[in-house]
């Protein structure tokens, strides 16, 4: 049996929409175990986002406990939850984010700057997956010098170079066109066989969904289906 | 990571980075100008004023200051003297008698003040009126009849140079004595008072007519070589002078109007600098917060992934430390110029306000120039530096009260 990283339990999301109530999650339950390439998919409004907020601590419930490697983070503070996102969660972002002033060295280095991991160790480490995602040579280059592949692999290298439990994944392919597309997935199938790293995608792209090896369809905030594949 | 961060932040709206730094270039410049002006004016006031007759510390007899007469006295004045001309921070010391008295010329009289000096020791280096002679020379013997006068006084009694002045005044006993003199030099400060009833006479003949003894007389001016020496110079004095009734002033206690007026000028000089400074720190902030607003996304993204909110508040300080800094170098840079040439050369402001312009009776150089003293170029800098951090305050705290998950969301 996997080990499960996430657990959310009864997870209910409200949010407040001028005098409306509106329930972008309702009462879901969803564990998201070690070694998961798992994606969360459904219409425009299904909540897929909102779920991946809360499993990466961005967003707090409503209703219900969020459980992180065991431990029920949900009455955190905002300080011990970006201490938990720096150490355990990897994040992508559906328009890269990279840090602008920074390098693709440097901004793959970023979280481990934050942990106080010294910079010649930083160095080592990072220039080993620049190279493993294909930017070798690239390190110096800041993101505006980098075309939107080569942007998504430095917030690829970003987000599991500090070795995290999980990576979470918004709309990763979305931005980039289908070539580009697939070879960010195969990067991360790779990292996930190769490196044991879990990642949890939110998309509605076919081609993430047909190479995912869990898909998690939601509908309306709530669990429609969980389907593990081999 | 972080100051590198902040470094390159600050330079990718070179532009605005680059009026950010000016005005902070600006504020340094006009700090400068404003203090350096401000400072030399009082500089040269006090100098001026010791150098017409009250010394940067004066001794006196007791009360002296309230109640200036000439039965007063200070029974060995010559020994003060040789005590403070022992003292490396002393430039000179001045034995005087100063007093009032009645002048006369022929049929006319005028009443006025005189000094009584020891010619061997004062010059135009140490005496305002010495420096202000416009005919004749002083007089060469401290026993002799020599007197230099005022120009308006002059022309009151129809005098020239050669001719006898009567001086009549009271003595140490408050007997009526006089002596008769002859003028050997008229002076013009152009302060119209000074000049209307100040006479010089030479400080034997005067001990004589007076009855004083050959070491007695009413004051003794201490000029130092840097006038801020004097609270500690009169502090030592008044210690080695204590029970023996003497009175040991510094300029600002003998001379109480010309300080509150030099206060006075101070404090709105300095209200006025701290407006200025924040009308700045105003534009300052405002360049700043934009900066912060338009980067709302990008903090969000640094939090999401585990930026704790005090280290990008700490980040955003730091660019508002770097626009501190480099603005305080533009600005020292461009003052250093500026200062030498006021410091050394001046702006020549006699046709504006003419050569008998005086502050509280006090002749003042109509030059424009600077004076800076190292605590006011800290003060300045530190004050700028201060006012640009305290801008960068509020944006700072606005970064880090960022919400990851709202920020995000933001295109």
């Amino acid at each position: 049996m996997q080990d499960t990283i996430i657990e959310l339990g009864g997870v209910t999301k409200t949010y407040q929409q001028g005098k409306l109530d509106v329930r972008a999650v309702d009462a879901l339950d969803l564990k998201i175990r070690a070694g998961d390439f798992a994606v969360l998919c459904g219409p425009s409004g299904s909540g897929k986002t909102t779920v991946l907020n809360m499993m990466g601590l961005l967003d707090a419930p409503t209703r219900g406990t969020v459980t992180f490697e065991g431990r029920d983070v949900s009455g955190l503070s905002a300080a011990q939850r970006a201490t938990v996102r720096r150490d355990r969660i990897g994040f992508i972002f559906q328009a890269y984010n990279l840090i602008p002033v920074l390098t693709a060295m440097e901004n793959a280095e970023f979280i481990m700057d934050l942990q106080g991991v010294p910079r010649p160790e930083r160095r080592v480490r990072v220039g080993q997956i620049l190279t493993d995602v294909g930017l070798a040579g690239l390190e110096d280059r800041r993101p505006d010098e980098l075309s939107g592949g080569q942007q998504q692999r430095v917030a690829i290298a970003r987000a599991i170079a500090a070795g995290p439990a999980v990576v979470l994944a918004d709309e990763p392919t979305a931005n980039v066109d289908s070539e580009t597309a697939a070879t960010i997935l195969d990067l991360m199938e790779t990292l996930n066989r190769e490196r044991g790293v879990t990642f949890v995608f939110s998309s509605h792209d076919s081609l993430v969904i047909e190479r995912a090896g869990r898909v998690v369809r939601l509908r309306d905030g709530h669990l429609e289906s969980d389907e593990a594949r081999s | 990571m972080l100051a590198k961060m902040a470094w390159r932040n600050l330079w990718r709206q070179k532009r605005r980075t680059l009026i950010t730094c000016g005005s902070v270039a600006f504020g340094v410049f006009l700090a400068f100008t404003l203090t350096g002006i401000a400072e030399n004016s009082y500089f040269r006031l006090v100098d001026t004023g010791a150098m017409m007759g009250s010394g940067h510390v004066v001794f006196q007899p007791e009360g002296w200051d309230l109640h200036p007469s000439l039965d007063r006295t200070l029974a060995d004045a010559t020994a003060l003297q040789r005590e403070a001309d022992a003292d490396p921070r002393v430039r000179t010391t001045l034995v005087h008698i100063q007093g009032q008295a009645m002048f006369a010329s022929g049929s006319k009289t005028a009443g006025g003040a005189f000094i009584a000096l020891d010619p061997a020791r004062e010059g135009p280096d140490v005496n305002l009126f010495l420096r202000c002679l416009k005919e004749g020379e002083l007089f060469a013997e401290a026993g002799g009849d020599g007197a230099v006068v005022g120009e308006r006084l002059a022309q009151r009694l129809g005098l020239r140079l050669g001719k006898k002045l009567v001086y009549t005044s009271t003595d140490k006993r408050g007997e009526i004595v006089s002596d008769v003199v002859r003028i050997r030099g008229i002076f013009r400060t152009g302060v119209a008072e000074v000049d209307a009833s100040t006479v010089l006479l030479p400080i034997d003949r005067v001990r004589k007519t007076l009855g004083y003894a050959a070491t007695e007389a009413t004051t003794v001016s201490v000029l130092l070589r840097d006038q801020q020496d004097a609270p500690d110079v009169a502090r030592l004095y008044r210690e080695a002078q204590r029970g023996a009734g003497v009175a040991v002033l510094t300029w600002d206690e003998a001379a109480p109007d010309l300080a509150g007026l030099i206060a006075v000028d101070r404090g709105m000089n300095r209200l006025f600098q701290i407006f200025v400074g924040l009308l700045i720190a105003a534009g300052i902030l405002n360049t700043i917060l934009m900066s912060v607003l338009e980067r709302q996304r990008e903090f969000g993204v640094m939090m999401a992934v585990g930026m704790p909110p005090t280290r990008l508040v700490a980040m955003v300080l730091v660019e508002s430390v770097f626009v501190a800094v480099v603005g305080l170098i533009a600005g020292i840079v461009a003052t250093v110029p500026w200062y030498l040439y006021l410091a050394t050369v001046g702006i020549d402001l006699t046709p504006m306000l003419g050569d008998g312009y005086n502050v509280g009776g006090v002749l003042m150089d109509p030059t424009l120039r600077l004076f800076l003293r190292p605590r006011h170029v800290l003060a300045v800098l530190a004050g700028v530096f201060g006012l640009t951090i305290l801008a960068g305050l509020y944006p700072a705290i606005r970064a880090g009260l960022v919400q990851p998950v709202e920020s995000i969301r933001l295109v």
